[in-house]
């Protein structure tokens, strides 16, 4: 086994832990929830001053009241919330109905554009969107005085590009964008991105409709940064994107969704979040995660305060739970992502020994520098990228 | 006297127009108001701040031309496939509302009872579960491709057919339904008298029932075709990259790219494609005795 797959023995603990698929199921799960439930998952996004929630934000006083979550779905360790509400006095309102992150911002950028409430004191979004947010100005600084545990965060993350400092965010979890396969149906190791173009695969081929996941790792191939990023090599990356597309290559960009088509043998190769495979393995050992000869791209998903927060305390205080480290290692054993806080081997060792050992959880310094971030982008950069690669994702 | 039979009179004159108005209101709140600010916002240009762009109203028809021009592909596609799922369901749909009307005796509201049933499960639900049925490592693929009925592809998830498939299935209850009430009011002693006149039942049929059922499959064809027209989830599901049909573009434009008078207009086209079709259709089919 080489040392970019799985450990089984770890597989089959996470088989008993279902629950824990966030970007598999949650995705199509969510987006079933959105349409079937209709009006009243709109209404949670809907503005509405008056929900019943939660005083406004003071600085006297500890924290106290209601807090409202958006997260991921699955993205969330059982008892974690109970526990948080025993340990705070605080009452959370935790819900999922975080999917697409750019569906999402359609959603709040009217309300949050007139200073309307979302529904959510805090919510958890990748770093693009988060920096968004905040050049229009709609996130509220995180007070380092209510956060004794930031000490415990990564010193990579904190002094990210996207947020320096980490003023108005904080990292919830992180992880790792390569390459799966259905070892039964490719017949051979898949290594390399040019192995996707195999015709021996044609339609049977998935990639991420996102342009830092999905776009970042082909750059990387063809031998370009992803730190600063031009229109020449986004656009380089699109025009072989394009050309699989049209050889039919290509059988579905695809958001969390790629993951039970992988499993059932409809997709062969697939660009895909680590987690998510760790998980799939469970039922089904062909399946392999690679970090690709020419590198993977990393992701963030960040906690950040609405400045249409009506408990600012309350949010900071949870981020403050969720950076102790005996606290954070029950969220990484459930969501298998690679830890942003620092030191984490020896907490994650008394609460689930296999994890500690797992090589994504606790990547190996060779994968490490293999593995990309996205450098921070312009508004006119993101939106020109997302254009042009929507152009051949969507029609 | 008098006075009050008048006053009768007049409220019995307004009552057909109180009893409209809440569909009015509703149709006037629902449909008319968002129509005219769709209309508005596929003639207007968007400026100002990347993610806040202000919309400007100044008749750009520009947005139409690219609508069409960038997505013909997807515009042709869309009414193919609708089509063909229309023609599908009549030719489905026909034969078992024909039974279920003069061949099902006490079973009649057994069998509608049947095919309403799957309708009780959600259109998500009943179309994902077709990727399972369909799958390229499925029994459905294997028992095809022993007897050599794949399609080119070697594969029936993610092909034209699947969607088009899906696009029947999901909507061809709403051929059945008008289909049989047309045919069951169709009073059996004319088939007699046909017979009477020595016809043969080939021409029984084509001189009598399918004359007299044409406003159920008219009804049927515009309830499946202008759904099937919009729909965007068979084709997310069932469909590949080269199956996307003009709903997925409309629902990219408005959710992930955000141009919203570019979706504006492609909604229009399509709005418009459908109003066209529909009145060449209803023309040629002849509209008095709808259902």
């Amino acid at each position: 086994m080489s040392r970019n797959e799985f450990d089984p023995q770890i597989l089959s603990r996470f088989a008993a832990n279902r629950t824990s698929r966030r970007r598999f199921i949650g995705g199509g799960a969510a987006a079933a929830a959105a349409l079937a439930m209709g009006g009243s998952f709109l209404a949670a996004c809907s503005s509405d001053n008056k929900s019943a929630t939660g005083g406004t934000s003071t600085h006297e006083g500890p924290a106290s009241g209601t807090l409202r979550i958006s997260n991921w779905p699955l993205y969330m360790a059982d008892g974690f919330v109970a526990d948080f509400q025993k340990a705070t006095g605080i009452t959370v309102d935790y819900k999922e109905d975080f999917n697409d992150p750019e569906q999402w911002f359609a959603k709040v950028k009217e309300p949050l554009s007139r200073k309307q409430d979302i529904g959510a004191d805090l919510a958890v979004m990748p770093t693009f969107l988060m920096v968004r947010l905040h050049n229009l100005g709609w996130l509220n600084d995180i007070s380092d005085a209510s956060l004794p545990n930031k000490k415990n965060l990564r010193p990579d993350l904190l002094e990210a590009s996207a947020d320096p400092g980490r003023k108005f965010s904080a990292p919830y979890m992180s992880g790792l964008v390569g390459v799966a396969y259905n070892r039964s149906a490719t017949g051979r190791d898949i290594t390399k991105i040019e192995d996707l173009w195999d015709p021996a695969f044609k339609g049977r081929v998935s990639l991420f409709s996102d342009v830092q996941d999905g776009l970042g790792m082909i750059m990387l191939s063809q031998g370009n940064s992803i730190d600063k990023p031009t229109t020449e090599t986004v656009n380089k990356a699109i025009d072989l994107v394009r050309e699989q597309k049209d050889k039919g290559q290509i059988r579905r960009f695809t958001g969390n969704d790629y993951a039970s088509d992988l499993a059932a043998g409809n997709i062969a190769v697939a660009q895909a979040y680590s987690g998510d495979v760790v998980q799939l393995q469970a039922d089904n050992p062909d399946l392999k995660f690679v970090v690709p000869e020419s590198g993977a791209t990393t992701f963030v998903d960040n906690m950040v305060i609405p400045y249409t927060t009506q408990n600012q305390k309350a949010a900071e205080a949870w981020i403050n739970y969720v950076y102790d480290r005996a606290n954070y290692a029950r969220l990484v054993a459930f969501v298998h992502g690679v830890p942003v806080l620092s030191d984490m081997t020896d907490e994650l060792n008394k609460v689930d020994p296999e994890a500690a050992k797992n090589p994504w959880i606790n990547p190996s310094k060779d994968v490490l520098d293999k593995s990309k971030g996205w450098g921070p982008l312009t508004d006119e950069q993101s939106k020109q990228y997302g254009d042009a690669y929507a152009a051949v994702t969507g029609g | 006297m008098a006075g009050a039979a008048t006053s009768n009179r007049q409220r019995s004159k307004l009552a057909p127009y109180l009893m409209i108005l809440p569909a009015l209101a509703y149709l006037g709140i629902f449909f008319v108001v968002p129509f005219f600010s769709l209309a508005r916002t596929s003639l207007s240009s968007s400026g100002g701040s990347v993610y806040l762009p202000t919309l400007e109203f100044n008749w750009d028809f520009g947005n139409y031309l690219e609508a069409f021009s960038h997505y013909q592909d997807q515009i042709i596609r869309t009414f193919v496939y609708a089509l063909v799922a229309t023609v599908l369901c009549v030719l489905l749909a026909f034969p078992l509302a024909y039974v279920i009307a003069f061949k099902a005796g006490r079973y009649k509201n057994l069998i509608l009872g049947l095919v309403i049933l799957p309708f009780f499960v959600t259109f998500l639900i009943r179309t994902i579960a077709w990727k399972t049925i369909l799958a390229d490592d499925g029994w459905v693929v294997g028992a095809l491709g022993s007897v050599g009925l794949l399609p080119s592809e070697g594969r029936l998830l993610s092909t034209s057919w699947a969607v088009i498939g899906g696009l029947t299935y999901n909507w061809i209850i709403f051929m059945i339904l008008p289909l049989y009430v047309s045919l069951e009011k169709i009073d059996p002693r004319l088939m007699e008298a046909s017979k009477d006149l020595y016809s043969t039942n080939r021409r029984s049929f084509t001189k009598v029932i399918l004359p007299l059922s044409m406003p159920g499959v008219l009804a049927g064809s515009l309830l499946v075709f202008i759904p099937a027209s919009g729909d965007f989830i068979n084709a997310d599901y069932l469909g590949s990259t080269q199956t996307t049909m003009i709903g997925n573009v409309i629902q990219k434009q408005f959710l992930v790219v955000k141009d919203y008078p570019a979706a504006a207009a492609l909604s229009m086209v399509l709005m418009l494609i459908i109003l066209v079709g529909v009145l060449l259709y209803t023309r040629a089919l002849g509209t008095e005795d709808l259902v």
